[in-house]
C-alpha cells in the first residue's frame, strides 16, 4: 500500500482527514483531562478553588462537549472522509466545503466550551450550547452532509459499502435530532426559550439525548468498525445479511427508546412502556454489529496476540456488547427504579464511551495515522502500553460506579422496621467517597494512555513529515 | 492483498480487499431477537402501552390493578382503584410506608414529652425517624451530629440554650423560628471602651485578661448609658426569653474565642461582636414545612437524643 501512496495522495483528499485526525487527538487529551479534573472535584470539592469558572456544573458540559463532539466528532469526520473516499474510489466532493466543516466544527467546540465556562447553558444535556452555536452546528452539519453525499454520488463503485450506510444514517439522524431539539425563541444573544414545554420538552430532550447516543456514538462508530476491523484483520466481513438486518433494525428501533431516560417521572405511562420494550428489542440488533465485527476475526484469532491495534478494536466490541446489554436491562422499569439518578448510569455511559467509542477510535487512529503520513508508528510497544492503561482505567471506572450506584440506589430506598427511611441523603453522599476516588484514579489511567498515544502519534507524524520533505527534496534534485 | 474474491463472498470488493461473506444470520441471534419481540408484545398486552386517539391501551383489566388512598384538597381520604401506572404505584407504596409509621407517630403525638423518653421502644422510633428528619432539615446548619459550628450555628448537644432548652421552648423554636439580634456599639463607644468591655466579658469565663481594662469594662457593663446588662442581665448570665447569651460560660457562638491562641486575639474576636453587633442569627420556621407530629418528634429528638436543657 505504501508504494501506491503518491498516487493516492492525488486521488484522495487526505489533507482534511489529517486535520481532523490531529484534532481528534487534541480534543481527546483536553476532554479527558477535564473529565479527570471534575471527577476529582466530586471526590475533593476544594478543587473548585472557590472559582465559579471551574466548578463541576460548568466544566461538566466542557468535558462532555470536548469528548463527544471534539474527540468523537473529529474522529467521525476524519474516518468518514477517509472511508467514503477509499470505498467509493472517488475524491471527496468539495474541498472548500470540507475545509469549512473543519474550521466550523472546531469553532463550535471552542465557542461551546468558552460559553459553558462563562456560565451560559441551555440546560439541555449534551445540547447545552447557546442558540447561535446551535445555528452554526446546523450550517456545518448541512455542509458535512453535502460533502459526504456528494462523494457517494460520484462513486466509481457500483455498491455502497456498509460503513457508509452507517455514516449516512448518523449524518441524517443527527441533523434531525439537533434541529428539533434546539427549536427555540431567542431573547438575547446567549439565551432562548424552548419551543416545547413541560413533559413534552423533557421528552424532546431525551429523544435527542438518547439518539445522540444511538446515532452519534453507536451507528457512526459502527461505520468506523465496519471499515477498520476487516481492514486491520485482512478478512472479509462475517455476514452481509447480518449487516443489512441489524442496520435497519437498529435505526428503526433506536428512535423509540428515548423516554426510558424519564421512567418514573411525569410522562405518560404508555411512553414509558414503549421506551422500555423497544430498548429490549434493541438488544439483538445492537449485538449484530458486535457479532459481525468479532466474527470477522474468526480464523485469525492469533492476531489478538500479535497485533495491539486489533486488540483495541476487538476489546472495544466487547465493551460495546456489554454496554448494549446493560442499557436494555437498565431501561426496564423495575431495574431503572434502582439505577435512575445513581452513579450506575454514569458508569454505564462510560463503559460505552471509554470502552466502545474511545477504544475503537484509538484502534482506527493507530491504523490511520501511519497511512495518512506514509510512515510507520514511532513506537509500536507504546500502543500496547496504551491498551493496558486504557483497559485498567475503564475497569476501575465502571466497577467503582457499579458499586457506588447500586449502593446509592439501595440506600435511598432502604426503610427500617418503623417505615422510616434508613439513611439521610448526606449519608449516601459520604458513602460514595471511596468510589469517587477510585473513579478519578480510573480516569487518570485512561488519560495517561491518551497522553502516551498523543506522544507516539506526534513522533510518528513528525517522522512522516520529514519523509515527505526528503522525498520532495529528492524529486526536486 | 490481491483483487481476487474469496469463496462465499457477495462478490463485491471495495478498497482493494474489503469483502463480505454470505454467512446466514446466526440462529441463536435470530431466535433471541424473536424472544425479545414476544416479551414486548406480552408487556404491551399487560401494561399501558399504545396510544389510541386521545387515550391509550390500559393493559389487561384485573391483572395489574392498583389500589391506593388519596387525600383531596380539603383533607378527605378517598379510595382509588386504577390500572397500573407509575403515579398510583408510588401512592400505594407511600400509603404502605405511612401506615407503618402512623401508629408510632400517633403514639408520639398522644404521649406527654416526659413519658416518651421513658418508653424505650418509642424512643427507638424517635431516634430512627429523628435521625433522617434532622439530617435532611437541620444538619445543613447544625451539622450532622447537632454539634453546630462556631460563628455559624449553635451546638445542640450541650446543656446551654440561647432561647431555652425545655421541650416547650424547643418546640416553639422549631415551629416559629428565631432571630438573634445585638445592636452595634461602634457609634456609641470609643475603641478603648470596647476593648475594656471585651476584657471584662472574657474575664467572666476565666480567660487571662488585662485586669485594669476588665475593671473599667465592668463599670461600662453596668452603666445605664451603655446598657449591656439590660439584655445580658446584671450577672451577665443572659436571658433565654430574649435569646441573649450567657457570657459567663466558656461556650462561644459568634466570637471565635476558642480558635485564638493568645489573649490579644481573643479580645479582638469579642470586640468584633461588640463593634458590629449581630443580625446573622436566623433560625427558620419549620411550622409550615414539617407536619406537627414531625415537629413534636424532632423536639423529643433534640431534647433527649442530642441533649436538651437538663
Amino acid at each position: 500500500m505504501a508504494t501506491t501512496n503518491v498516487v493516492t495522495n492525488e486521488q484522495y483528499n487526505y489533507d482534511i482527514v489529517r486535520k481532523f485526525t490531529i484534532m481528534t487527538l487534541v480534543w481527546g487529551a483536553v476532554g479527558m483531562l477535564v473529565g479527570v479534573y471534575i471527577a476529582s472535584e466530586l471526590a475533593f470539592p476544594f478543587l473548585n478553588l472557590d472559582t465559579p469558572y471551574i466548578t463541576f456544573g460548568r466544566l461538566r458540559p466542557v468535558h462532555t462537549g470536548a469528548v463527544i463532539f471534539g474527540f468523537g466528532g473529529s474522529a467521525l469526520f476524519a474516518t468518514s472522509y477517509y472511508v467514503v473516499q477509499r470505498t467509493c474510489q472517488a475524491r471527496l466532493f468539495g474541498d472548500g466545503l470540507a475545509n469549512f466543516t473543519f474550521w466550523g466544527w472546531q469553532a463550535i467546540i471552542v465557542l461551546a466550551a468558552l460559553g459553558h465556562v462563562m456560565g451560559y447553558s441551555q440546560g439541555r444535556e449534551y445540547a447545552e450550547m447557546a442558540w447561535p452555536v446551535d445555528v452554526l452546528i446546523a450550517v456545518v452539519w448541512v455542509a458535512y452532509a453535502a460533502v459526504f453525499i456528494g462523494t457517494i454520488m460520484k462513486r466509481k463503485q457500483p455498491h455502497i459499502y456498509v460503513a457508509n450506510w452507517f455514516y449516512l444514517a448518523f449524518i441524517l439522524a443527527t441533523a434531525l435530532l439537533h434541529i428539533f431539539n434546539n427549536l427555540a425563541i431567542p431573547y438575547s444573544l446567549t439565551g432562548s426559550y424552548s419551543l416545547f414545554s413541560g413533559a413534552q420538552d423533557a421528552m424532546t430532550q431525551w429523544w435527542y439525548g438518547h439518539n445522540a447516543v444511538g446515532f452519534f456514538l453507536t451507528a457512526a462508530f459502527l461505520g468506523m468498525m465496519y471499515y477498520f476491523v476487516p481492514k486491520q484483520a485482512g478478512r472479509p466481513v462475517y455476514s452481509y445479511r447480518l449487516s443489512i438486518i441489524h442496520f435497519w433494525a437498529l435505526i428503526f428501533l433506536y428512535m423509540w427508546a428515548g423516554s426510558h431516560h424519564l421512567h418514573w417521572t411525569a410522562i405518560p405511562d404508555w411512553t414509558s412502556t414503549l421506551a422500555a420494550t423497544f430498548s429490549i428489542m434493541l438488544l439483538l440488533p445492537s449485538w449484530g454489529g458486535m457479532i459481525n465485527g468479532i466474527m470477522t476475526l474468526s480464523g485469525a484469532w492469533e492476531k489478538l496476540r500479535t497485533d495491539p491495534i486489533m486488540r483495541f478494536l476487538i476489546v472495544s466490541l466487547s465493551f460495546y456488547g456489554m454496554s448494549t446489554f446493560e442499557g436494555p436491562m437498565m431501561s426496564l422499569k423495575d431495574v431503572n427504579a434502582l439505577s435512575h439518578y445513581t452513579d450506575w448510569t454514569v458508569g454505564h455511559v462510560h463503559s460505552g464511551a471509554l470502552g466502545w467509542v474511545a477504544m475503537i477510535t484509538f484502534g482506527a487512529m493507530y491504523h490511520l495515522v501511519p497511512r495518512l503520513w506514509n510512515t510507520q508508528i514511532h513506537n509500536p510497544k507504546l500502543i500496547n502500553v496504551h491498551f493496558w492503561l486504557a483497559t485498567i482505567g475503564i475497569l476501575l471506572y465502571i466497577v467503582a460506579m457499579w458499586i457506588s450506584g447500586i449502593m446509592q440506589g439501595l440506600m435511598w430506598r432502604a426503610f427500617d422496621d418503623f417505615g422510616n427511611l434508613q439513611y439521610s441523603f448526606v449519608e449516601t453522599v459520604a458513602a460514595m467517597f471511596p468510589f469517587y476516588v477510585m473513579r478519578a484514579l480510573g480516569g487518570a489511567f485512561f488519560l495517561t494512555g491518551m497522553v502516551i498515544m498523543c506522544y507516539n502519534m506526534f513522533r510518528t507524524i513528525r517522522k512522516g513529515n520529514a519523509n515527505v520533505a526528503a522525498s520532495i527534496a529528492t524529486a526536486a534534485a | 492483498m490481491g483483487q481476487q474474491t474469496t469463496k462465499n463472498t457477495t462478490g463485491h470488493v471495495w478498497d482493494d480487499d474489503l469483502q463480505e461473506l454470505t454467512n446466514p444470520l446466526p440462529r441463536w441471534w435470530l431466535w433471541t431477537f424473536y424472544l425479545t419481540v414476544i416479551f414486548s408484545v406480552i408487556y404491551w398486552i399487560m401494561y399501558p402501552a399504545w396510544p389510541i386517539g386521545k387515550s391509550y391501551t390500559k393493559g389487561v383489566e384485573g391483572v395489574n390493578t392498583i389500589k391506593y388512598t388519596a387525600r383531596t384538597v380539603d383533607g378527605k381520604e378517598v379510595q382509588k382503584e386504577t390500572h397500573w401506572n407509575m403515579r398510583s404505584k408510588l401512592m400505594a407504596e407511600t400509603n404502605e410506608a405511612e401506615a407503618r409509621q402512623k401508629q408510632w407517630f400517633d403514639k408520639v403525638a398522644a404521649t406527654p414529652y416526659e413519658d416518651v423518653a421513658k418508653d424505650a421502644e418509642l424512643m427507638q422510633f424517635v431516634n430512627s425517624a429523628g435521625k433522617t428528619l434532622f439530617s435532611d432539615n437541620c444538619a445543613p446548619c447544625h451539622m450532622s451530629g447537632g454539634q453546630g459550628k462556631v460563628t455559624f450555628s449553635p451546638n445542640l448537644t450541650d446543656d446551654s440554650w440561647i432561647f431555652g432548652g425545655t421541650y416547650e421552648k424547643i418546640h416553639q423554636t422549631l415551629t416559629g423560628g428565631r432571630t438573634g439580634f445585638m445592636p452595634p456599639f461602634k457609634d456609641m463607644l470609643k475603641e478603648e471602651q470596647i476593648t475594656q468591655l471585651a476584657n471584662y466579658v472574657l474575664s467572666l469565663s476565666g480567660e487571662k485578661v488585662d485586669t485594669a481594662a476588665a475593671a473599667a469594662g465592668a463599670e461600662l457593663f453596668k452603666n445605664p448609658g451603655v446598657g449591656c446588662f439590660v439584655c445580658h442581665g446584671p450577672d451577665a448570665k443572659g436571658n433565654q426569653d430574649m435569646g441573649s447569651a450567657n457570657l459567663t460560660d466558656k461556650i462561644w457562638l459568634w466570637a471565635n474565642v476558642p480558635a485564638q491562641q493568645d489573649a490579644a486575639g481573643k479580645v479582638e474576636e469579642v470586640k468584633k461582636v461588640i463593634t458590629g453587633g449581630l443580625s446573622r442569627g436566623v433560625m427558620p420556621a419549620w411550622g409550615g414545612r414539617l407536619k406537627p407530629e414531625q415537629i413534636k418528634l424532632l423536639t423529643v429528638y433534640v431534647h433527649d437524643s442530642l441533649g436538651g436543657g437538663k
